[in-house]
């Protein structure tokens, strides 16, 4: 504790001496102890695993002698148990707590009540809203154009003639999701998606069973459905595995945001021929070395601000153009996976 | 009509006026939506309806019996992870041996139970809120947050939900539909006609009375958590086959399901009376609702709203036509009595 | 010989192990004796628990309600919803209170005036009530509040204590007092022990039977309100699940899930129990799955273990004689 506060001093006084420093890169500096916390959404999701496995390997490389801690709450109390793992963070008096946020708005006092402690408040995979109580959100790519890249593939699969084709969300409650489809339908207003008809969003609940009924419930729906546009992992493999149950995947496509290796052997059958996603592995190392630089008072969550991220690379706080207030660090780019590169990916 | 009466009691008529319910649901939703009278709409049903039913025979013995089973969900889920890591691990296991190794996961996680509901005389709702917790989280512990994938399993496995067992016109009766009807059948039989079914009723309309007779009461209450552990399994390893890819939350609050469907059915939540073909009408009520609710053209906002307002009028309907059978059984009986006792007295 | 009657009792087994549990706090984590940290403990699941209470006398009475989770998501969402409409936030509470009571209403006309098991009953309205509340606010989020409305679930405002932690006091004692010094509380136990009889003796039983369920609803509502304030934004997912939790609460307060015994000072501890483990656990940062099955554990153990010593306690009896 009391190194980060030297560590912070020094900083501060660093910004006083040199007033153009924000500016310059940062290094920085491995070898301090600082408890962190990583909390997923929940827990037993392969995709929050390899943020963790990402987080772990930045730690190595930072020499942090403090053990990261990756806690989190189970699916049905994802809300109470975000809140409640913040909350006990901050009674601990933690350095850095990185928040996959499950919770809305609702995570809003018990984050800034962590973050009046002085605890480093990052998000990452999912932000807080209203921006209130975060340091800055890493962002896995840009909301919006996760919605052009939904856009895209679904012109690039149903062709020039268009046609319609239906969303298959995670709840309805999913900060990330909801923006990322708004994101689609303000996209799919261009002219070169005028054939494109969006018939429908229904919600899978990041459930395998429920995402599985719902997807065969579209397709009873709506007649003339030509595509499923899944962008959450659960839901895609879902909807891939019920058309294929019903010999259906010469009528109707799968699309969406998809993990390589569980999408595979849709890919390789043509259920879902093309899908989109980030590297999560990425994602945690980058989110575990920004919470890191701004524990040890390296950067300061400030817009301008920016760092040296490992292997990774050089990163610059911005201002978040999708949320009216906050600050994010864009990490990027999308991997889109088609028959010609998901085997290689799926190792 | 009195012969109907002497030979039929109103319980039997129970199952008569649930599939009355169940037609006249049917003919409404055939009537609001195009297309529903359809071999689609049947396999949909079927499908979704298998895996309940296999679940809800076992939760029926385990509430004839004055029981609860609320873990089965995390059984379901179990099984269906531990045979699916075990199958994707020995790709050349033989389907059977597949099929046995998760009915023996889910008896050997009922026997659990049963031993602490029947031997350390637990209460069956606390043993299995308890076990709910436990067996979940084992598994989400065990399995270090990996997903059983579908390009792991067999071909077998992964074409079994489209296996057609039998085509009469142009329905296709899946395999597995099949195969929970079959499990229906048997143990309709099996409490209607063995011993040791009508045990099940017994223990359960008056413990104190089964216990002074006799009857292994302990033994009793040990094997109907054993067999929900084991149809569990079933069904466990059923699930894995239908949903391909389990994560560690797979089958999470299947339970409350499964009671829905238990208490539809018209089983007494106070034990001893019900039967599984009942459940099996339950089951299929609400997979009907359900299935429909989903093809009507309303906001998915709706649905629960309306589905949770059509279970209520199930069971408040189902409710008031026995009670009117009843009245209608008494009244007779009664005149039956007073038109044989003048003759008696002669 | 026999074991003192005080030491057989339940509520002395959960004072034991509550004991223990604050032992194992203090000795694994300095930050647990912190006033902050005790009055987080509570914070965090205060909803839960004034919930429980309420549930304490539906069970007691023979029944249970398994739609209370859905009623505290329906309420904060009714209040959410007419506030953003413009209605006062004054006025939407009490609508929302209102709907609550209504909610309840409806649960005890279907178990008490047409018989059907509550069990039925409230788990269609688990299902419903949940289905209401998202109609009402399909996938939005309402936030922005008045900041009076937020504090009452934030800041404290007697000593270190939020008004949520002192509402619960407050109806821990009025509980107290209806179910252990009131002819209602008689009568609920009356009913819950054998209902036949009690309808025998001119019990009005159906009315009783309604008023808990309203009873249950509305302060389900209250609770939902509550955890309203305290997240400072509502969403159709509100307190999902929450009800077994609910139930684990009161049923390892000793209250037996067939109705007529139990009371609240078993519930007392049994909260007493829960929260400083989950929170104990928390600070060692032990995951949620865990918390969960450490507490499933438990429950099964506390009924478990006394029988267990009762029957080796009888077999030597047996022995000695």
């Amino acid at each position: 504790m009391k190194k980060l506060l030297l560590a912070s001093a020094a900083a501060a006084l660093i910004g006083v001496l040199a007033p153009h420093a924000a500016m310059a890169q940062a290094t920085v500096k491995p070898g301090s102890a600082v408890d962190m916390v990583l909390l997923p959404k929940f827990l037993g999701i392969a995709v929050f695993d390899q943020a963790h496995n990402g987080a772990e390997e930045a730690a190595k490389e930072l020499k942090n002698s403090k053990k990261l801690q990756y806690l989190g709450p189970t699916p049905e109390n994802s809300v109470a148990g975000q809140i409640e793992i913040v909350t006990n963070a901050a009674t601990q008096g933690v350095g850095a707590i990185m928040i996959s946020n499950n919770s809305g708005d609702q995570i809003v006092p018990a984050a800034k009540a962590a973050h009046a402690k002085g605890i480093k408040v990052v998000t990452w995979d999912s932000p807080i809203p209203s921006a209130e109580g975060e340091d800055v959100f890493v962002a896995q790519v840009d909301f919006a154009e996760t919605g052009k890249v939904m856009a895209d593939m679904a012109l690039s699969i149903l062709g020039a003639e268009g046609g319609s084709f239906a969303v298959l969300s995670a709840s309805p409650d999913a900060a990330n999701q909801n923006a990322w489809i708004a994101a689609m339908q303000t996209a799919l207003k261009e002219p070169k998606y005028a054939k494109l008809k969006l018939a429908g969003i229904v919600y899978g609940n990041d459930q395998s069973e429920t995402s599985y009924n719902q997807a065969l419930a579209l397709v009873d729906k709506y007649k003339d459905l030509k595509l499923i546009m899944a962008p959450t992992t659960v839901g895609i493999v879902s909807a891939a595995k019920a058309m294929q149950d019903e010999n259906l995947c010469g009528k109707i496509k799968v699309s969406g945001l998809g993990l390589p290796s569980e999408m595979l052997a849709y890919t390789k059958n043509g259920c879902a021929p093309q899908f989109a996603l980030w590297s999560f592995v990425d994602l945690g190392y980058l989110s575990y070395y920004t919470a890191y630089a701004l524990a040890t008072g390296a950067i300061k969550a400030e817009a301008g601000q920016s760092f040296k991220a490992g292997r990774m690379g050089t990163y610059t706080i911005t201002k978040d153009p999708t949320r009216k207030e906050g600050l994010r660090i864009l990490m990027g780019p999308f991997s889109k996976y088609d028959i010609n590169n998901v085997e290689a990916a799926a190792k | 009509m009195r012969w109907l009466q002497r030979h039929i009691r109103p319980e039997q008529v129970r199952e008569f006026s649930l599939l009355l319910l169940i037609v006249l649901a049917v003919l409404i939703f055939g009537s609001l939506i195009d297309g529903y009278y359809t071999s689609r709409t049947f396999n949909r049903i079927a499908a979704s309806v298998a895996i309940i039913t296999v679940v809800a025979v076992g939760q029926t013995l385990v509430v004839l019996t004055r029981g609860i089973d609320l873990s089965v969900g995390s059984i379901v889920g179990c099984t269906a992870y531990f045979a699916g890591a075990m199958i994707a691990a020995h790709k050349g296991m033989s389907p059977i041996l597949a099929v046995l190794i998760a009915v023996a996961l889910g008896t050997l996680m009922g026997a659990i139970n049963g031993v602490l509901v029947a031997f350390g005389r637990v209460p069956p709702i606390i043993v299995t809120l308890g076990s709910l917790a436990i067996f979940r989280g084992i598994l989400i512990d065990y399995s270090g947050a990996k997903t059983v994938t579908t390009d792991s399993l067999p071909s077998w496995l992964i074409d079994l939900p489209r296996l057609t067992f039998v085509t009469i016109g142009n329905l296709d009766i899946r395999a597995m539909f099949a195969l929970a009807v079959a499990i229906v059948v048997l143990f309709q039989l099996g409490t209607s006609f063995l011993n040791a079914g009508r045990q099940f009723y017994a223990m359960g309309s008056n413990p104190d009375a089964a216990h002074l007779i006799g009857l292994p009461t302990r033994r009793i209450q040990f094997s109907a958590f054993v067999l929900s552990g084991a149809l569990s399994g079933l069904a466990g390893f059923m699930f894995l086959a239908r949903f391909g890819s389990i994560t560690v939350e797979a089958a999470r609050g299947l339970e409350l399901q499964v009671v829905a469907a238990v208490v539809v059915g018209g089983v007494n939540i106070f034990g001893g009376s019900g039967t599984v073909v009942g459940a099996m009408l339950g089951a299929i009520m609400i997979g009907t609702l359900e299935q429909s609710l989903f093809r009507l053209q309303i906001s998915e906002f709706w649905r629960d709203a309306i589905l949770g307002l059509l279970i209520l009028l199930a069971v408040a309907s189902d409710a008031v036509i026995l009670d009117r059978l009843r009245a209608l059984w008494a009244r007779t009986d009664l005149k039956l009595v007073s038109t044989a006792a003048p003759e008696a007295e002669r | 010989m026999t074991l003192p009657p005080f030491l057989r009792r339940w509520e002395t087994l959960l004072l034991a192990m509550l004991v223990l549990i604050a032992g194992a706090n203090m000795a694994a984590t300095p930050f647990y004796l912190g006033v902050g940290n005790i009055v987080n403990l509570f914070q965090l699941e205060i909803e839960k628990i004034i919930v429980a209470l309420m549930m304490t006398l539906i069970i007691i009475n023979g029944e249970i309600d398994l739609s209370v989770a859905s009623v505290m998501g329906l309420a904060a969402c009714v209040a959410a919803y007419l506030f953003h409409a413009g209605w006062p936030m004054p006025v939407a509470l009490l609508a929302a209170l209102a709907s609550g009571a209504l909610a309840g209403a409806i649960n005890g006309f279907w178990t008490a005036y047409v018989g059907l098991p509550s069990l039925a009953v409230t788990l269609a309205g688990l299902i419903g009530y949940r289905g209401i509340a998202r109609i009402l606010v399909e996938d939005r989020a309402y936030g922005g509040f008045p900041d009076w409305f937020n504090a009452l679930g934030q800041q404290p405002q007697f000593g270190p204590l939020t008004v949520s932690i002192v509402i619960f006091v407050v109806m821990f004692a009025i509980m107290a007092v209806v179910l252990h010094r009131s002819i209602l509380g008689r009568l609920v136990y009356v009913m819950g022990n054998n209902l036949q009889a009690a309808r025998y003796s001119g019990v009005r039983v159906k009315r009783v039977k309604l008023l808990l369920f309203i009873a249950s609803g509305a302060i389900a509502a209250l609770a939902g309100l509550l955890y309203a304030a305290r997240l400072g934004s509502v969403r159709g997912d509100m307190a999902v699940g929450f009800e077994l939790d609910i139930i684990t609460i009161v049923l390892l307060g000793g209250v037996s899930i067939f109705g007529g015994s139990g009371n609240l000072l078993g519930v007392g501890l049994s909260i007493l129990v829960i929260l400083n483990l989950r929170n104990g656990m928390g600070l060692a940062d032990i995951t949620g799955n865990t918390q969960t099955s450490v507490i499933g554990a438990l429950l099964i153990l506390s009924v478990l273990l006394p029988n267990m010593a009762q029957a080796v306690h009888t077999k030597w009896k047996g022995r000695e004689t």
